[in-house]
């Protein structure tokens, strides 16, 4: 798959200066090449958010609203769906 | 610089000015100001604020030190009500439909949200010219760059127009333009502040930082905005940083830093010697100074872009102009996506969400991805040990003085390795603060995980030294 594709961006192109930092990372030699990120940001099980539904405010809905790019009669509007 | 935010409570306290009165200056010079450093003014709110807190000193009733002291707000911040545009075509009309727990802190003791804040959209920048509001003029050379991606918060708090604000840091943005314009910009231990309601860029380093002119200020605001936020699960519970308690060094007896930073061909010799000096100077004060050994500079810059791509094509994929944004219609659901994303994107972040796509791909995700995994891991290491030997790692913040206007927009790759002895603290989710001395664009002060309190001890000191 093409980059324009992956990205959801038209006429997308790979970049050289990006390029030249993949460059680095190929030719790199870790000591340890089983990644398991040693940033260890996992969670507890025991440390969990409750699993419960927290309804929005009416003032965030409202706003949630006022950004829909294309409304009609309090509904959003999205184009055709994908035909394929 | 002594606190903005003491003496303005205690002027607030004794009747000398009056909040209105206050906040309508700040307001007034935001206005006026030619630094670009406003993408939306919150003057409705912050002078209805500004007069409970006035009615409040006349009722006779206590306040809190942050109560009625005015700030900005980086324009990646949710502020219910509020345009929050990233600096990008795509979100130019998108209103917040939420408030982000560390500004809501901050609401809650009384601090007067003033501004949002222009920086590089979505944070993908090291210059704050990567926006629709027009490129930020640095404080002290409107010729040169503010830093970035943080620009606009760092200028406003080094002219005073606002007493501090909050930037975001992920490797480098709230530091760098705080060393280009001469004040402090501290980037917490990754976790300390909740991230919900920060736009997310690369959401394994992305911190909220705050920006100030002196270290008692950043104290405050970040006891204020640390703690523990369900809906950051990242988050931890961290105790108050108490003012006593980082007056004297006494625990510091050894500091490090980094020779290969100061060895490179790539750092200005006015910056390596000023450096140097400080570290003569800190050495004079009975301070042990090791030189320790770190990745190269390539490395780090590229270990630091290839994650933070990857996790900001993820992160962005959701801006599709379907529910929110500035959609572009076209003959199918799919091109309506492609030709939104094409035409409201900046080159710069168009640039990095392509690259994180590549190296997420099938092919490329072992060659680069894993093997960046594998490398941040080893920087991580590298920094365990390197705290197992000394307090303090002290580095300059950029190898060189801020460039003009316009010529980091000409060449990214220079633009990414500009940020070469920031991003490697990134990585390690390690407490950095930028103080304005030592050299042109001050230093950095690092210590080991939630050691943040180490950090500003050690700026004290520094202050007094230097």
């Amino acid at each position: 798959m093409t980059v324009d594709v992956l990205s959801s961006i038209k006429g997308a192109q790979p970049s050289e200066a990006v390029s030249k930092l993949f460059d680095v990372i190929k030719n790199a030699h870790p000591t340890n090449n089983n990644a398991f990120n040693a940033n260890n940001n996992a969670m507890s099980l025991n440390d969990l958010r409750e699993d419960i539904v927290i309804e929005s405010s009416p003032l965030e809905k409202q706003i949630i609203k006022e950004n829909f790019p294309s409304e009609k009669n309090g509904f959003l509007v999205v184009s055709k769906v994908i035909e394929e | 610089m002594d606190s903005q935010i003491h003496k303005i409570h205690q002027q607030l306290v004794n009747k000398e000015i009056t909040c209105t009165q206050l906040v309508n200056d700040k307001l007034g010079l935001l206005k006026q100001n030619t630094h670009n450093t406003v993408n939306s003014l919150l003057d409705t709110l912050a002078l209805d604020l500004a007069k409970k807190v006035d009615q409040k000193i006349a009722n006779g009733e206590t306040i809190g030190l942050l109560e009625g002291i005015p700030f900005g707000i980086k324009d990646v911040y949710m502020v219910q009500g509020t345009i929050t545009t990233a600096s990008s075509n795509l979100l130019k009309n998108y209103k917040s439909a939420y408030t982000a727990t560390a500004i809501q802190k901050l609401l809650d003791a009384g601090a007067i949200p003033l501004v949002k804040e222009n920086c590089d959209s979505f944070g993908h920048g090291s210059s704050s010219e990567n926006t629709i509001f027009g490129a930020v003029k640095n404080a002290i050379n409107p010729e040169l760059v503010a830093g970035g991606s943080s620009g606009g918060s760092a200028v406003n708090v080094a002219k005073d127009y606002t007493v501090f604000s909050i930037g975001g840091d992920t490797g480098g943005s709230v530091r760098q333009p705080a060393g280009y314009n001469t004040i402090y910009g501290l980037k917490p231990t990754y976790g300390r502040i909740s991230r919900y309601g920060l736009m997310a860029y690369a959401s394994s380093t992305d911190c909220v930082g705050p920006i100030a002119k002196s270290i008692e200020d950043i104290r405050i605001v970040l006891n204020t905005i640390s703690g523990k936020d369900v809906k950051d699960q990242t988050t931890y519970a961290s105790a108050e940083i108490e003012q006593s308690s980082i007056l004297n060094i006494e625990h510091i007896k050894t500091i490090g830093y980094f020779k290969n930073f100061v060895e490179s061909d790539a750092i200005a010799p006015e910056i390596k010697a000023a450096f140097l000096n400080t570290i003569e100077k800190i050495k004079a004060k009975g301070i042990a100074v090791k030189a320790l050994d770190f990745f190269e500079s390539n490395t780090l810059v590229s270990t630091y872009y290839t994650l933070a791509m990857a996790e900001t094509a993820s992160n962005l994929s959701r801006l599709d102009g379907i529910n929110y944004g500035e959609r572009v219609e076209a003959e199918n659901l799919k091109e309506t996506y492609s030709v939104t994303r094409s035409e409201n994107l900046s080159e710069e972040t168009k640039r990095r969400i392509v690259g994180g796509n590549q190296v997420l791909s099938q092919g490329f995700s072992d060659e680069i991805y894993l093997k960046g995994l594998a490398l941040r891991d080893e920087i991580s290491k590298n920094f365990e040990n390197d705290f197992n030997e000394v307090d303090i790692i002290l580095s300059p913040v950029t190898p060189n003085t801020p460039p003009k206007i316009g010529d980091s927009l000409k060449d990214p790759h220079a633009m990414y390795l500009s940020d070469a002895y920031t991003v490697g603290f990134s990585l390690g989710q390690l407490p950095t603060l930028t103080v304005p001395q030592g050299t042109a664009t001050g230093l950095q002060i690092s210590a080991a995980k939630n050691n943040d309190e180490l950090v500003l001890k050690f700026a004290n000191f520094l202050k007094d030294t230097l």
